[in-house]
């Protein structure tokens, strides 16, 4: 199992992991929990109703300004107008729209994805006019709620109707959860309701415990980055 | 253990579990009871009549209501006051007390307050125990000893409560027949409905009242209703909840056990019902006086036989049907008493005819009669109704334990009112009746004066019909509404009889008897608004549900003035109780980490507050706080410190105008700073006041790295966004504070370790000079270096993108071990930083100190076309300061050691006060920061400095910095 001390980059998470018990192992230079505890079944089926993944360790970026749209349109990206809406990308990223002139760009669960690698390559202060990098990377923790469950959740920390029946696939909330800023997407995976949420890193602790006292109700518990990738 | 006397057999008793028994305890005695009984009914089914004692008078009082609308039932249970026990259903070994009594229920010393109430008017408070003054601590004791409901036990375990948001088409406050057809008519096209109902079942007066002749409608309707809804699965069915307000934009707040629920609807059903009414005699609030739905309740909920022999008090039809149950439930019923002189013909009244029970039209009961130690009733003394109020007495006594009084109704009003809606007085009826209501919000059933069974039916589908109506969403026609709802002749439009011996009351929850309103309204208080301020009417914990009308009527009469020209009290939220664990939890705290949080745990830190961020304090015992902080900044300053400033603000500030808007957003100049220099950051607000700092790198043409305070960073962000959304520069304003990880690493030691970990940068002083910015590796980590120097020492930043903040703090502590780094805290900063003279904003400065104030002209360009806040230093800059930040110090040790925001005193004059203070190893003094009188801000200058007991500590301004003036030591 991965020491997650002896590489250099580190989710603020990675002790309450190793405290659930997470085997880790490394992704993108990150100590990452793949598995938690010792029944991967069971952790599934965790995933399949209600489960807390951090995916911090993941690729993603973002960037802004008022000529973004243009500029990542040019890097090969498939983009509409519709903000706070998330478009999937041919190679499994998503672009999530969150205004005229914002995105941040997930990388996909099973690293395929080549765009935000391929975008921060691309990127420079020089030859991206009106187009700005911001480091989502580093300032934004990435957790993902999976399950039947969760939409039900949201309603004890978060003041917007994320039922499945009112928050359609790949809509976006910029909202307050948990008092917090966070911007909430859902992003189901395979037939699984599911949300990716992009928040301040320094409070990742915070939120992390906070949803899941939510989550307990239930029966909602942290799942490996392995049991989300099996959704589908 | 007392024991049950047997209850009645089914089918009364519909919500208990005759399986389940259960025992708790109650005033220390064992009582049993079964599953669903409340405390109220199996302290009833037990034979226990008196629950609590009232608030004035401790007079004994047992349920009046059962339906948790009055105050006799409240009880402490356990560690929590005021639980309405007609509310609470038992659980095993809960363990119950009455309220108000100074020895026992039963024999309570204070009773005897009784005998003085001649004494003890309304309003005996204001007047009675302010003069002499001396007095009041004397008083004070003794009313907090008499005062009070229960005991808070603040010892007792944290429940857990939490709050949850809900949201759906139609909300249906009200599970009673018109809310149930409410309900199922807006469900038949709403995508969702929410009923919600007080009660542990639905069904409203459907489970306990009589409707006909054998008493069997309610429960077919019942069930019909019942079926249909559970064929509903877009109706969720709350019970046991409490709709407790009604707010604006249609938020209403849920209260089910332990959990607050937030919810918005489109539109808002009230189905809330009456309150039965009590009728106001001699006495009337002995335990064994009752509505005569609370008689129901007992015998249809719970199967409890509420009396053996009753006298029902009717002026409606629906008080003969109370008859025809008590009957029913083999209660002996003595009389009916109507108030009514000639009462129409009616199926129940026809009924109870068949049965032989007397009927004496055009009487009043005028007086019960309490049985040994007030404790119950065991007779009633009959009055003829002669004319409004006044009753002339007769000589019928009849013996009874059960007075059921059915006289009259009042709609739920209060949500109503709360969300928007006005009732006004309907003298046909003589009860209020809605005037209008919001467009969002319906009424149906007897609130909305639908008393009859098959009107309020007919209501609720309208009501139903309605609230999709409002949405575009009606389905169908709209459903008949019959012009006659059985409103009329309901209510006696006086229920209130005087007696000349008093003791019958208005307001149970405060003892307000009819005297006392008369007394004050005699006084001048004769506005409703006053008249219940001055005698608490309706203040108590049953808000006036029983009391307000009959208040309204006898201020009416009074001021001989029609109930709508007498009016209302305003009705505000909560509707009825709620925990301060409702409103407290679940809270949300958020607290920031940063990337170095474990370590410094790790180390022995001692964590503070900065805004949402926890930092080190110092590291090590908090017994030795000033040893180690002066420890940490001895090695600072002759060695090398490490401390975490990642929770500074840090703000990327790009595009092709960034130069000039930093020009505008602060009093330096930006234009013309060198790429790879950083240079200080001044804001002022639009009237100069200081508002935050920090530096300025520039990193590119156009790209500023700008820092700015821990706790001011969110509001320069904000303030920069709103400037530039007005100026629209070619400008992006990202921040990115969460993104970098901080370590200042300070010292003359600081380059022999950075050099350890950086092979890409010349770290030499001629190629990186102080206030010099590079982009370098560090210990493989992508940085930005910055040389800047807060601390006074030669210095590095070092950010990093904050993933690797641990990891660079690891690799620092490593390469520094050979030269004795040590991990320093705010504080120690905090003292290197004042020996430097540096301010810290919003701690050195307030809401109203400029550059001026605080000797920092330096920091502001004279040739600048504009900046925010320049107008207004200029025009400060003409003018005379009244007062100046400056230094000082003390060198005699003898004297006591002021702290911040001790005074500093001229004469009898406050002239400014200390912002910093210190004790400095390295200068072996005392010194500080405080704002003086201009004229006192002169190096050289005594000051007088009011220390903790009065005491005068002269110091000595100074000229700042203290240490090392000349900045050789961070130019290094």
């Amino acid at each position: 199992m991965l020491n997650p001390s002896v590489v250099p980059a580190r989710s603020f998470l990675y002790r309450e992991l190793q405290k659930r018990g997470a085997a880790l192992g490394e992704v993108n230079g990150y100590g990452c929990a793949m598995r938690i505890g010792s029944d991967a079944a069971a952790e599934d089926a965790q995933a399949r109703s209600l489960g807390l993944c951090d995916l911090t360790p993941l690729k993603r970026i973002g960037f802004k300004g008022w000529a973004t749209a243009e500029w990542l349109i040019g890097q090969g990206a498939t983009l509409e107008d519709a903000p706070n809406r998330v478009y999937p990308q041919d190679d499994g990223a998503r672009i999530a729209r969150l205004s005229k002139g914002e995105f941040v760009i997930l990388g996909d669960l099973h690293l395929r994805s080549t765009l935000p690698d391929r975008l921060g390559i691309a990127w420079s202060i020089n030859n991206a006019s009106g187009c700005f990098r911001v480091p989502r990377e580093d300032a934004s923790a990435w957790l993902c709620l999976s399950g039947e469950h969760a939409g039900a959740m949201f309603a004890k920390v978060c003041g917007i109707d994320m039922r499945p029946q009112h928050f359609a696939n790949n809509q976006i909330a910029q909202t307050s959860l948990a008092r917090m800023n966070a911007i909430i997407m859902r992003n189901d995976r395979g037939a699984t309701l599911a949300f990716d949420l992009v928040f301040d890193l320094a409070s990742a602790v915070y939120l992390w415990n906070a949803l899941l006292d939510a989550m307990t109700e239930f029966d909602g518990k942290p799942v490996g980055l392995e049991a989300v990738r099996g959704l589908g | 253990m007392t024991r049950m006397t047997s209850r009645l057999a089914e089918p009364f008793g519909s919500l208990i579990d005759r399986a389940k028994p259960i025992t708790f305890s109650f005033e220390g005695r064992s009582v049993q009871g079964f599953a669903g009984d409340t405390i109220a009914s199996a302290l009833l089914a037990s034979n226990i009549t008196m629950i609590s004692r009232s608030f004035k008078y401790h007079r004994p009082r047992g349920p009046m209501t059962m339906a948790g609308q009055d105050g006799n039932t409240l009880v402490q249970i356990g560690p929590e006051p005021n639980r309405l026990a007609d509310r609470v259903a038992i659980k095993e070994g809960l363990v119950v007390k009455g309220l108000n009594y100074w020895g026992s229920l039963e024999r309570d010393y204070f009773a005897l307050l009784g005998l003085f109430d001649r004494f003890l008017p309304v309003g005996f408070y204001y007047k009675a125990f302010y003069k002499p003054r001396w007095l009041w601590p004397f008083w004070e004791a003794v009313i907090r000893r008499v005062a009070g409901l229960g005991k808070v036990d603040v010892h007792a375990h944290h429940g857990y409560f939490d709050k949850e948001y809900l949201f759906c088409d139609v909300l249906v406050v009200g599970g009673g027949p018109a809310g149930l057809e409410a309900a199922l008519k807006a469900a038949e096209t709403a995508g969702e409905v929410i009923l919600v109902d007080e009660n542990a079942s639905l069904g409203g007066s459907l489970n306990y009242a009589r409707f006909d002749e054998v008493g069997a409608r309610a429960r077919v309707e019942r069930d019909r209703l019942i079926a249909a809804l559970d064929a509903r699965p877009n109706i969720r069915v709350m019970t046991d909840t409490v709709c407790n307000g009604a707010y604006a934009d249609n938020w209403y707040p849920l209260v089910k056990a332990n959990r607050l629920y937030k919810l918005r609807a489109k539109t808002a059903v009230f189905a809330t019902g009456s309150y039965e009414q009590p009728l106001t005699f001699r006495n009337n609030d002995l335990p064994g006086v009752m509505l005569g739905s609370a008689a129901q309740r007992l015998i249809k909920l719970y199967a409890v036989r509420p009396g053996q022999r009753a006298v029902v008090v009717a002026a409606n039809d629906d008080a003969y049907g109370v008859a025809l149950d008590l009957l029913d439930a083999g209660v002996e019923v003595a009389c009916v008493t109507d108030l009514r002189a000639d009462p129409p013909p009616a199926p129940l009244s026809a009924a109870l005819l068949k049965r032989h029970v007397p009927v004496i039209a055009g009487v009043t009961v005028y007086e019960a009669e309490a049985s040994a130690g007030g404790r119950g009733v065991c007779a009633v003394r009959l009055a003829k109704v002669t004319s409004e109020g006044i009753a002339q007495i007769m000589g019928d006594r009849f013996v009874c334990d059960l007075i059921a009084v059915s006289t009259g109704y009042a709609p739920t009003s209060p949500l109503i009112s709360q969300a928007g809606g006005t009732f006004g007085y309907d003298e046909a009826s003589a009860m209020l009746a809605i005037r209008s209501l919001p467009a969002d919000v319906v009424a149906a059933g007897s609130v909305n004066g639908a008393y009859a069974l098959d009107a309020a039916l007919e209501d609720g589908r309208h009501a139903g019909w309605q609230a999709m109506r409002s949405q575009r969403l009606a389905a169908g026609d709209e459903p008949r509404l019959s012009a006659e709802k059985g409103a009329r002749g309901i209510t006696w439009p006086f229920p209130i009889f005087s007696h000349p011996r008093g003791k019958n009351f208005v307001d149970f929850d405060e003892d307000i008897s009819v005297k006392d309103f008369e007394h004050a309204m005699l006084e001048g208080f004769e506005h409703v608004e006053l008249l219940k301020r001055f005698t608490t009417n309706g203040m108590g914990p049953s808000q006036g549900r029983a009391s307000s009308m009959p208040a309204i009527r006898l201020a009416a009469r009074h001021a001989k003035r029609t109930i709508d020209e007498t009016g209302t009290t305003t009705s505000r939220p909560p509707v009825t109780q709620v925990k301060i664990g409702h409103l407290a939890g679940r809270s949300f705290d958020p607290v920031r980490y940063t990337a170095m949080h474990f370590r410094h745990l790790e180390a022995g830190a001692r964590m503070m507050s900065a805004g949402l961020w926890l930092r080190p304090e110092f590291y090590g015992d908090p017994k030795q706080r000033a040893a180690l902080i002066t420890a940490e900044a001895k090695n600072v300053r002759e060695n090398v410190g490490l401390i975490d400033v990642s929770t500074l603000g840090g703000l990327d500030v790009r595009g092709p105008d960034a130069a000039e808007f930093l020009n505008r957003m602060y009093t330096f100049a930006y234009a013309k700073q060198p790429i790879g220099r950083s240079r200080y950051v001044l804001m002022t607000d639009q009237a100069g006041v200081i508002i935050d700092d920090g530096v300025a790198c520039r990193f590119h043409n156009d790209w500023f790295y700008v820092t700015a305070t821990t706790s001011g960073v969110d509001a320069v962000y904000r303030s920069m966004l709103w400037y530039n959304a007005q100026w629209r520069l070619k400008v992006d304003i990202t921040n990115v504070t969460a993104a970098y990880a901080g370590v200042n690493l300070a010292g003359p030691n600081a380059r022999k370790v950075l050099e350890k970990l950086c092979k890409d940068a010349d770290l030499s002083k001629d190629a990186f000079p102080y206030m010099g910015v590079r982009e370098a590796t560090v210990a493989g980590i992508k940085a930005l270096l910055l040389r800047v120097g807060f601390v006074g020492e030669l210095g590095y930043e070092i950010h990093v993108p904050a993933s690797r903040g641990e990891a660079l703090w690891d690799a620092l502590m490593i390469a520094g071990k050979e030269f004795g780094i040590r991990a320093f805290g705010v504080e120690a900063q905090r003292v290197l930083r004042l020996e430097k003279g540096h301010i810290i904003v919003s701690q050195d400065t307030d809401g109203l100190t400029t550059p001026w104030e605080a000797d920092m002209a330096w920091a502001i360009a004279k040739t600048k076309p504009f900046f925010v806040g320049q107008r207004s230093l200029e025009i400060q800059a003409k003018q005379k300061f009244a007062r100046k930040l400056v230094g000082f110090e003390i060198t005699d040790r003898a004297q006591a050691v002021p702290k911040e925001c001790h005074l500093v005193i001229r004469g009898t004059e406050i002239t400014g006060r200390v912002t910093s203070i210190a004790d400095s190893t390295s200068l072996g003094k005392i010194i500080g920061m405080a704002y003086v009188a201009a004229d006192q801000s002169e190096p050289g200058t005594t000051i007088d400095i009011r220390v903790d007991g009065g005491a005068m500590v002269k110091a000595t301004v100074v000229k700042m910095p203290f240490y090392d003036p000349d900045a050789a030591r961070q130019e290094l």
